[in-house]
């Protein structure tokens, strides 16, 4: 054993006391040519077409290329496709880029998507779009930049659905699809799984000048205040879903840059197989009884913004401002709801909601509440989100908590949420009968004409007022942080937020 | 049967029952590998995607038929791979249990040199200001949760001073001097209360050796009461310090998931709760067991150590 004398001990306390002089964070943030990305969880795989969360999503979007994106505006833009449209048959046309290159240098062509197509469409398959890859009847390519999708039902959405994250084209000579061969701006150069994942500019990236960034290595924070520590004090240069405590300190550092937007949502869902959320009226009870303004404060840091409608989006054309607050928070009228349903005393319930997410909880704990206060007596159920999700599905509960978001900024991108008539999910009520709202959707999906579609979306939202799939309670702030050095970089608006990492192609110092 | 015969088949049928009781504790709790993948981030996959998904990871079969697949890999010493990417457990376990047994061995390097000295000391000067300060310090610091320390660490070193990386990891063949930055606050955080339990054995028995009489008959003699203390006091008090730092090291090994998941260590810790969270249940399975296999060993080596140290217990 070694001897332990005070010249051991006065060593030892100088080695410790010199590291904090070994390094320097400040200087390490000086490699223009490296952006330092703290990713919120590991991508369990990068599988192109199966959803595996915004920040597999964000590594994904990198790599592959879809038909089409999004400008920094939110409004479509050309990826892979340099124009689409509906020919006279009423058939979806995509004339792709001829420029476009795999990373293998094979071309992109009318082939590989069709192939794409056809993989997410397989029976076997467990693509996130497959439901909506069934829908295309048949493909064509009449030539090698052009192909041709015949659906089996029209729907005016066709061409959002080529802008998710689970959508990139692949080779269609791809045989692993844990290492497809996409045709994005970066590949995967080195990773650890669980830990950090780097990737570097394709050398035969077909967009000029991009992307701007040689090398961008992802690391896994899954911890949101250690992943905001991290980028506060240098160790990464930018990172997703900011914490909502800290970014007021994001936006007051001098080093620093906040993007957010008003994108995902809180609400509450209902199990409408048995009594009493099978009746409208008492769904309808607990839409006025909750006082969202304390939710946006404790849950959200005031990082947020009531929700008392149907969640659509301020500022776009299916917003109305009266319904959406028709769901206002009133006591007196939820009592006379409940009373009128045959609860004057009101009634027991349960209240499930996941343990690990504070946004999750608080929202649930303060709904408690005010349930309480109209009559509801609701029991907490707090579980961890693995019995969340198996208990959404099947289920079994009550009352739920959730957060989401839309798919895309479309209503139609909300049916993931609204249509009750879908297959059970975690993030859906369970077997509620909300006929028209379902109805309504389908029937705005269906038509082409703009003003037509804003008319029936807002019939939609008045059923949706009656039928309560859902009740809105707060919609969440979406941010990302970044050092002020860099340029190119925007949050994409409202629901595309998780859909930003796209933009990293054009993100660089400077 | 020779002792040790006993002894190690005592540990291998410990190791099938570990193996047995995570394997059905895990698929009796709710939570389905393949709804949690396909659901991750919010997604909502449609119910065919997640049959389909089960089906190809081999969940429909009977249990008691993954359960006999499951021991038929683990008697090849196969721990299988993981649901969520196909990769393999024992890979994952041989590239971070290394990083798990740095902290834990860095963390209790600075307990030693700190705990004895001080520990020893204080006993020594035993209810002077010192000896005071010091356990009252060290009742404290066995009463901070390790998080606490590990987040105040974090806010005043990295985020207020910016003197530290907040947390992460770096190979040391990659940069050395880094590694031992980022190694350094979670093997405080670590260290905090195993320094807190040496300090306090160490005292203890310092206390009990200075009263023995080959002490008294040392002093006696006429020796330097440094020379007492390092060659009569201090070498005897060790034996029951080194018994409950052995003990302790191995505890440790289960207790790293939060100071890894504060620092953002990669270690063995990390895959664990991910794993769990997602029910994977061969890569649950897999570092559990050799977790517990871990300390078996460090059990029976201890007990094969006073075995040799005194042959009535092999006899016993």
């Amino acid at each position: 054993m070694p001897t332990l004398n005070r010249r051991t001990l006065l060593g030892a306390a100088a080695g410790a006391a010199s590291l904090p002089v070994l390094f320097n964070p400040a200087r390490a943030q000086q490699r223009p040519t490296t952006i330092r990305f703290g990713l919120s969880a590991w991508p369990p795989n990068l599988q192109p077409w199966v959803s595996t969360g915004a920040s597999a999503g964000t590594v994904k979007l990198l790599i592959h290329r879809r038909l089409i994106g999004f400008d920094e505006k939110g409004e479509m833009r050309g990826e892979l496709a340099r124009e689409w449209g509906l020919d006279a048959q009423g058939a979806w046309v995509f004339r792709l880029r001829p420029e476009a290159v795999f990373h293998n240098g094979e071309r992109v062509t009318s082939e590989d998507v069709k192939w794409t197509i056809e993989q997410m469409a397989a029976e076997r398959s467990t693509a996130y779009y497959r439901q909506q890859m069934q829908q295309v009847e048949r493909v064509e390519t009449p030539d090698a930049h052009t192909v041709r999708l015949v659906m089996k039902e029209q729907s005016a959405t066709v061409p959002l659905w080529f802008t998710n994250y689970n959508m990139g084209i692949v080779w269609r000579g791809s045989r692993d699809m844990n290492a497809p061969i996409g045709c994005g701006p970066y590949r995967v150069t080195s990773q650890e799984r669980g830990t950090w994942i780097e990737v570097q500019a394709a050398p035969n990236y077909w967009v000029p000048g991009l992307p701007r960034t040689r090398t961008i290595r992802f690391t896994v924070y899954a911890d949101e205040n250690l992943r905001l520590a991290a980028l506060q004090s240098g160790d990464m240069d930018m990172i997703e879903y900011v914490p909502w405590s800290g970014m007021a300190a994001v936006e007051a550092n001098p080093r620093l840059t906040l993007a957010t937007q008003m994108g995902p949502f809180m609400d509450i869902l209902f199990n409408g197989t048995r009594p009493p959320f099978d009746n409208p009226l008492v769904r309808r009870a607990v839409a006025h009884a909750v006082k969202r303004e304390d939710i946006v404060r404790v849950a959200f840091s005031g990082r947020g913004k009531v929700l008392e409608g149907m969640p659509i989006s301020e500022g776009t054309p299916w917003f109305d401002p009266e319904l959406a607050r028709g769901h206002a928070y009133d006591p007196e009228r939820s009592k006379a709801l409940l009373a009128q349903a045959g609860h004057p005393n009101g009634f027991a319930t349960t209240l499930l909601a996941a343990s690990q997410f504070a946004m999750h909880k608080d929202s649930a704990e303060i709904s408690q509440q005010y349930l309480a206060a109209i009559g509801i007596r609701a029991e907490l159920q707090l579980v961890d989100w693995s019995t969340r999700v198996s208990r959404g599905i099947r289920g079994q509960y009550d009352l739920a908590v959730h957060g989401v978001s839309s798919e895309f900024n479309d209503p139609d991108g909300l049916s993931v949420v609204m249509d009750t008539s879908l297959s059970p999910a975690h993030g859906r009520s369970f077997g509620v009968r909300a006929p028209r709202t379902t109805e309504l959707l389908a029937k705005g999906r269906q038509e082409f004409d703009q003003a037509k579609r804003v008319e029936i979306y807002r019939d939609m939202q008045r059923a949706a007022l009656e039928e309560v799939p859902l009740v809105g309670l707060a919609w969440r702030e979406q941010g990302y942080g970044f050092d002020r050095r860099i340029t190119g970089f925007a949050n994409l608006p409202a629901a595309l937020s998780t859909a930003s990492g796209a933009l990293l192609e054009f993100a660089a110092f400077g | 049967m020779p002792w040790i015969v006993k002894r190690i088949g005592v540990s291998l049928l410990l190791m099938w029952v570990v193996a047995t009781v995570v394997f059905l504790a895990l698929h009796m709790v709710p939570g389905d590998p393949a709804e949690l993948l396909l659901s991750t981030g919010g997604a909502m996959p449609d119910a065919y995607a997640i049959a389909e998904l089960r089906e190809k990871l081999g969940l429909n079969r009977p249990l008691w038929e993954q359960y006999l697949g499951f021991l038929e890999g683990l008697s090849r010493g196969d721990l299988g791979n993981s649901l969520v990417d196909d990769y393999p457990v024992a890979d994952e376990i041989l590239l971070r249990l290394p990083r798990t047994l740095e902290l834990i061995l860095a963390g209790t390097i600075i307990s030693v040199i700190i705990a004895l000295p001080a520990g020893t000391f204080a006993a020594v000067r035993a209810g002077g200001a010192f000896d005071r300060v010091a356990s009252s310090l060290a009742a404290l610091l066995q009463a901070v949760p390790v998080f606490v320390l590990g987040t105040l660490l974090i806010l005043l070193l990295a985020q207020t001073l910016r003197w530290m990386p907040a947390g992460g990891y770096v190979p040391l063949a990659q940069d050395p001097v880094r590694h031992l930055v980022l190694l350094s606050l979670p093997a405080i955080a670590i260290a905090k209360g195993l320094t807190a339990t040496v300090f306090r054995m160490t005292r203890a028995s310092v206390l009990d050796a200075l009263s023995r009489d080959h002490v008294r008959t040392a002093r006696a003699k006429g020796l330097t009461p440094q020379r007492v203390l390092r060659r009569h006091v201090v070498r005897n008090a060790l034996i029951p310090v080194t018994t409950v730092l052995g003990l302790q090291m191995g505890t440790l090994l289960g207790g790293t998931v939060l100071v890894e998941y504060v620092f953002n260590w990669p270690g063995l810790s990390t895959p664990l709760l991910r794993a769990v969270e997602g029910r994977d249940y061969p890569m649950v399975v897999g570092i559990v067991l050799t977790v517990s296999g871990l300390f078996l060993l460090i059990n029976l080596a201890m007990d094969l150590l006073y075995a040799a140290l005194d042959p009535r217990i092999s006899r016993s």
